[in-house]
Parts: C-alpha cells; sequence; structure tokens
C-alpha cells in the first residue's frame, strides 16, 4: 500500500466514484471508473476526445445519472441535490452562456439561483480582465467568454470546481490568460480542482493529480508525484521475452528497435531493479503517452477480435 | 428564477405585445364597422325577434330577416377569412413560446450552465412553464374574448356558433388550444432538442390532433337530435337556433331516404305533386342550445393532453445532459 492510499482514507474526498458506469444505447461512455480525488488537489483529467471525460464531469455535476454504480461529491450524490450543487462549480464544454446577456446580466442570474454568492468577487474579476460589463457575451472573444463563465463558477464560491475543455478553443495567449487566471484563484480558495483536456501540456505545470481515462475506462489515477516516483523508463538490450525483469511490477509499454528495447514500467518500490537495464525518470507526457498508447492497442485488438 | 424567465423572454414577450397591437388594429375598427352594420341593418332586431324556438312560422319577417342575413354574409364574406387565421394562432404561440424553451438551451448547452447552479431542475421546469403557461392563458383569454365580439354578428348571421370555423375560435376552447400547443412545443423540444425540429414537430403534431378531435371527436360528444316535419306544415326550423346540422333529407313513409340534403314544403293542403303520402322532412342535428357543453367537452380533453404532455415533458428533463 502507497503513502498516497494510507492518506486517502484519513483525507477528505472532493470526489469519488465507485464501478462508475454510463452507458448510451449500447455502447458505454463511461465503465468501472472507481477513482478518488482527495480535497485541495488540482487534478488533471486526460483523455482523447471520446475517451468519457464529458461524461465523467456530467455524472460529478449530476447533470447525468449513472447507469452503473455511484459517484458522490463530499460524501454526497451530487444528483437532485440542491445542497451538493452549491458546493460545485462547473464550467461545461464550449464555456455556454446566454448569448443575449451581459456579463452583468449574468452575474445576476447567479445571484437569483444561488443561496451563497460573491457579486463583487465576479465583479473584480471581470473588471481586473477588462471585460466589457454591458455588451451581450456573444460579442465577446472566446477567451473572454471563458473568462466569464470562470467567473460564474468561482462566484459560488465552490470546494470542487469542474472545468470541461476550458482552454480547447482558445488560442495560446488567452489560455495562458485562462490558466493564471485558474490557478490564482484557487490558491487563494483552496478549491479542488478538476479539470479536463486532450492536451495534456496545458496541464502539466498547473495540476499536482492527474486521471487518465482511455477508452471509456480509468487507466491511470494518482498524485503526479507518486507516480512519477512510481515509474520508471528502462532502456537494455533488445528483448523481446514478454516475462517483466525483476524489480518490475508491471511493464507499461515495450518499444523495440533492432538493437534495444525500452519499457516504461511501474516499479517496485521495495526491490532493485535488474542492473541489466539503464534506468531513467520518466516525465509525466511520457507516463500518460505510454498509458494511452497502450489502451488504444488493446481496444483495437479487441475491435479485431485478436487476442494479445 | 422569475428574474431569469423575464430577462430571457423579455423579446418574445414584445413582439408578442406588437403582434397584438397589430390584431388590435384590424380586429377593432373592422368589428365595430361589422356591429354597427348589425344593428343598423336590422338584421339584429329581426334575429332577436325569431326567438329561440325550435320551428316557428314561415312569415313575411322571417323571410326578410334571411335575406338581410344573406345580405350581411355577403358584405363580410371576406372577413370570414380573417377567422381562418385565428383558427392558427395558437399553434403560433405553441411554436414560438414552447418549443424553444428546452430546445433552445439544450441547442445552446445553456441547461449545463443553468441546471449547474443551485436550483433543481424541476423547479426551473415548474417556474418556467408556469410562467410562459401563464402569460399564454392570459394572452388566450384575451384573444378569445376578442374573436368572440369581433365575430359575434357574422356568426349569428350564417351557420351559428357550431359551425366548424366558428366553434374553434370562440368560447374557452380557444385557451384549451393554446396550452395544448405551447405544452405540445415543450414537450417536442425535450424530444428532438433543437429548435426548428422541434417547431415542425409541434405544428405537425398540433395539426394532427386537432383536426382527429374536430372531425371525429367532436360530433360524438352527445348524441345528436332528430328533428321531423311535415311537408304540409307552416313551421320551419328556425334559422336563429344555431344548430349544427349533420344532415337533412326526405323520407318516405317507410323511413327510407329519397332526397338527401334537400327539404320540401311548405305545399298549400292538397300536397305537394308528385310526393309519395306520408312523406316527411328529417334532419339530424346538434342543438345550437349545447355549445357551452360541447366547449367545456373540447376544452378539458385539450387540457388533459396539456397536463399529459407536461407531465412527460418533466420526465424526459431528468434524461438531458
Amino acid at each position: 500500500m502507497t503513502t498516497n492510499d494510507q492518506g486517502a482514507h484519513t483525507m477528505e474526498l472532493a470526489l469519488e466514484t465507485g464501478a462508475l458506469g454510463k452507458r448510451y444505447g449500447r455502447a458505454w461512455a463511461l465503465r468501472d471508473c472507481s477513482l478518488h480525488l482527495p480535497a485541495g488537489r488540482v487534478a488533471a483529467l486526460v483523455g482523447p476526445n471520446g475517451a468519457g471525460k464529458t461524461t465523467l464531469l456530467h455524472l460529478a455535476v449530476g447533470l447525468l445519472r449513472p447507469d452503473a454504480g455511484q459517484v458522490r461529491v463530499f460524501g454526497r450524490d451530487p444528483r437532485d441535490d440542491t445542497s451538493v450543487l452549491a458546493e460545485i462549480g462547473f464550467v461545461a464544454q464550449d464555456t455556454p452562456l446566454y448569448r443575449d446577456f451581459t456579463a452583468v446580466d449574468l452575474i445576476r442570474m447567479g445571484g437569483k439561483l444561488n443561496r451563497r454568492w460573491d457579486a463583487p468577487l465576479a465583479r473584480d474579476r471581470l473588471a481586473s480582465l477588462g471585460i466589457p460589463p454591458d455588451r451581450p457575451v456573444g460579442r465577446l472573444s472566446g477567451g473572454q467568454r471563458a473568462q466569464v463563465a470562470l467567473a460564474l463558477a468561482l462566484a459560488k464560491r465552490p470546494r470542487l470546481l469542474l472545468l470541461d475543455e476550458p482552454i480547447a478553443s482558445l488560442d495560446p495567449l488567452a489560455r495562458r490568460e485562462f490558466m493564471q487566471a485558474l490557478m490564482g484563484a484557487v490558491a487563494e480558495s483552496g478549491t479542488t480542482v478538476l479539470l479536463s483536456s486532450h492536451l495534456l501540456a496545458d496541464l502539466e505545470r498547473a495540476c499536482d493529480y492527474l486521471i487518465v481515462l482511455q477508452t471509456a475506462r480509468v487507466q491511470l489515477v494518482g498524485a503526479v508525484d507518486d507516480l512519477l516516483a512510481q515509474h520508471r523508463t528502462l532502456v537494455g538490450p533488445r528483448s523481446t521475452d514478454t516475462g517483466t525483469p525483476r524489480g518490475v511490477v508491471s511493464v507499461v509499454r515495450a518499444r523495440h528497435t533492432d538493437r534495444q528495447s525500452t519499457l516504461l514500467v511501474r516499479r517496485d518500490d521495495d526491490a532493485v531493479i535488474d542492473p541489466a537495464w539503464i534506468e531513467h525518470d520518466v516525465t509525466l507526457e511520457d507516463l500518460v503517452l505510454a498509458y494511452l498508447a497502450e489502451a488504444d492497442t488493446r481496444a483495437t485488438r479487441t475491435a479485431w477480435e485478436v487476442t494479445a | 428564477m422569475i428574474w431569469l424567465t423575464w430577462r430571457q423572454h423579455r423579446k418574445q414577450a414584445l413582439f408578442t405585445l406588437i403582434a397584438l397591437a397589430v390584431v388590435a388594429a384590424v380586429m377593432v375598427p373592422t368589428g365595430l364597422a361589422m356591429h354597427h352594420r348589425y344593428e343598423r341593418s336590422g338584421l339584429a332586431a329581426c334575429l332577436a325577434d325569431l326567438g329561440d324556438a325550435q320551428m316557428i312560422r314561415q312569415s313575411e319577417a322571417a323571410v326578410h330577416c334571411q335575406a338581410l342575413s344573406h345580405q350581411f354574409q355577403q358584405q363580410y364574406s371576406d372577413l370570414a377569412f380573417v377567422a381562418i387565421l385565428f383558427v392558427i394562432l395558437p399553434v403560433f404561440v405553441g411554436l414560438f413560446f414552447g418549443a424553444p424553451l428546452v430546445a433552445r438551451e439544450v441547442e445552446q448547452g445553456t441547461h449545463r450552465l443553468v441546471w449547474t447552479q443551485s436550483v433543481s431542475r424541476r423547479r426551473w421546469a415548474l417556474t418556467k412553464f408556469g410562467l410562459v403557461g401563464g402569460v399564454t392563458v392570459v394572452l388566450a383569454v384575451l384573444y378569445a374574448v376578442g374573436v368572440s365580439w369581433w365575430f359575434g354578428p357574422l356568426v349569428t348571421a350564417s351557420s351559428g356558433r357550431m359551425g366548424y370555423l366558428s366553434f374553434d375560435v370562440q368560447g374557452v376552447a380557444p385557451v384549451g388550444y393554446t396550452l395544448f400547443a405551447v405544452a405540445l412545443g415543450v414537450f417536442a423540444g425535450t424530444l428532438w432538442r433543437k429548435v426548428l425540429p422541434a417547431m415542425g414537430a409541434a405544428l405537425v403534431g398540433f395539426a394532427a390532433v386537432r383536426l382527429t378531435v374536430e372531425t371525429l371527436a367532436r360530433p360524438r360528444y352527445m348524441s345528436p337530435k332528430t328533428l321531423t316535419f311535415s311537408p304540409q306544415s307552416v313551421l320551419r326550423p328556425n334559422p336563429a337556433t344555431g344548430d349544427w346540422v349533420y344532415g337533412q333529407g326526405v323520407r318516405d313513409a317507410a323511413g327510407h331516404l329519397v332526397a338527401s340534403g334537400a327539404q320540401i314544403g311548405p305545399c298549400a293542403p292538397p300536397g305537394c305533386g308528385g310526393v309519395a303520402a306520408g312523406s316527411y322532412n328529417w334532419q339530424l342535428y346538434q342543438p345550437g342550445s349545447r355549445f357551452w357543453e360541447f366547449q367545456a367537452i373540447e376544452t378539458g380533453i385539450f387540457l388533459a393532453l396539456t397536463v399529459l404532455l407536461v407531465a412527460l415533458a418533466i420526465r424526459r428533463l431528468r434524461d438531458i445532459a
């Protein structure tokens, strides 16, 4: 048992899912999803398009009803419970807003629809970003609209902030500004954040927790530091032997050239790795790509009905 | 929620007011002119003189009154077409008030904004449906009262308010139609989730239900009455009762229909030449006095459908994400 797992028992959980599943027709958009997100973390939810990220977020905010398992936010079911909704700030994909409303209208709307509402916070944020208060938000730039949506989510003073691909449609400058604004805001408040992206690079610097989704399943979940410590890249002479090297729990991904083999492995904490292999630290990007590629291969094999 | 509903729909409210003003600008002057003409020509007085007896003596006055009626109808026959516009007005309310209510939110993704604040989906739905429904009722009552007034003289001068076009735009039935149209629009919006397909579906659905009820159900609300009278009789059916006549004809002594759509007489005492003895005039009809019973049944049907559709729409909302 790792230190992280022990911590999870004493630490408050912002989000917890158990065998969670959601089906559209016969296809599972999310399946057997069990994960814990401790409070206070900034978590990246990473996976390619269609991996189930949006489905997971919608389940967490009570927009969707699970077809299997359960989801808990601060220990409670978010479905049809407005007291849980009050704890969650949610920014949906493409940051939907009433396009004919001005930013002032939207802030006023938030005040009408929430018991806890920090209108000055939203106003100050938008003022400091230079967003015009009296122009319909449909006429603002994509970056400005995203900032308005973020300000609305933050004005709820949420304990859990869920963001679904908030920066996917923004240009690089607006992306950086958005991430800066987000990180500045949550650093002050200690809010737990879960934000999804199909691009890890956008989130790598900001996040300390990682959830990798692929083909409707959780492939990897944990604190970034723990994950980096648990994995190694091993380089050694070519060996297509399917057995795992000594000191290794599992091989996540193996690549072979004519001369050498490169393995991304999960190491055994208490054992020394076979010195025939040269050990390297992994980067977060290597790790995510290895898990995604492996899951992809498995899915393709299943689709072609070929066993590994 | 109330503020949000107002903020979202204030443009629609403005357009509705403009449309109402335009309709009123057409209806008030033509209605006044029609009422004026109705009184001045003596038609109102002579129709009142005919009373509400089922059968009346065929008199000079009665013939004169019928001539006045025809004249009046001829003069305003163009306006009768305006009544067709009134028949389709409720469906417009359904299309423009009902269909976008859920469909536009889902189409633009804003349901994910509004349903993730601290207000339950059910409360959101009940507030919105309630407010839009309330405004619809007010509009529909205004419409029904206005059209009943406007159309009154023409209807009384012609076949009466039980007839197809006139029944549909008077009394309380238009309130039922309008609420039904809105509920159908809302429900279609929860199925198609895009404004234009929802509008199209609501339009088709509304036309189908209205036509079905009108042609198949309405004639059967109450069993029709039969009226028979001898060709020799000087008493004829009173044109002022506003009866809804399903059919009329001449039957022979054995009861077989020998002439459809015709009536004979009154003939002088020796009898009508060429007509077998014992023949009589026959008419199958709903009495005009049953107008409010029919209105109540028709409105009840559409209100029940409205409640059903709203309940289904709220059920469907739970599965939208």
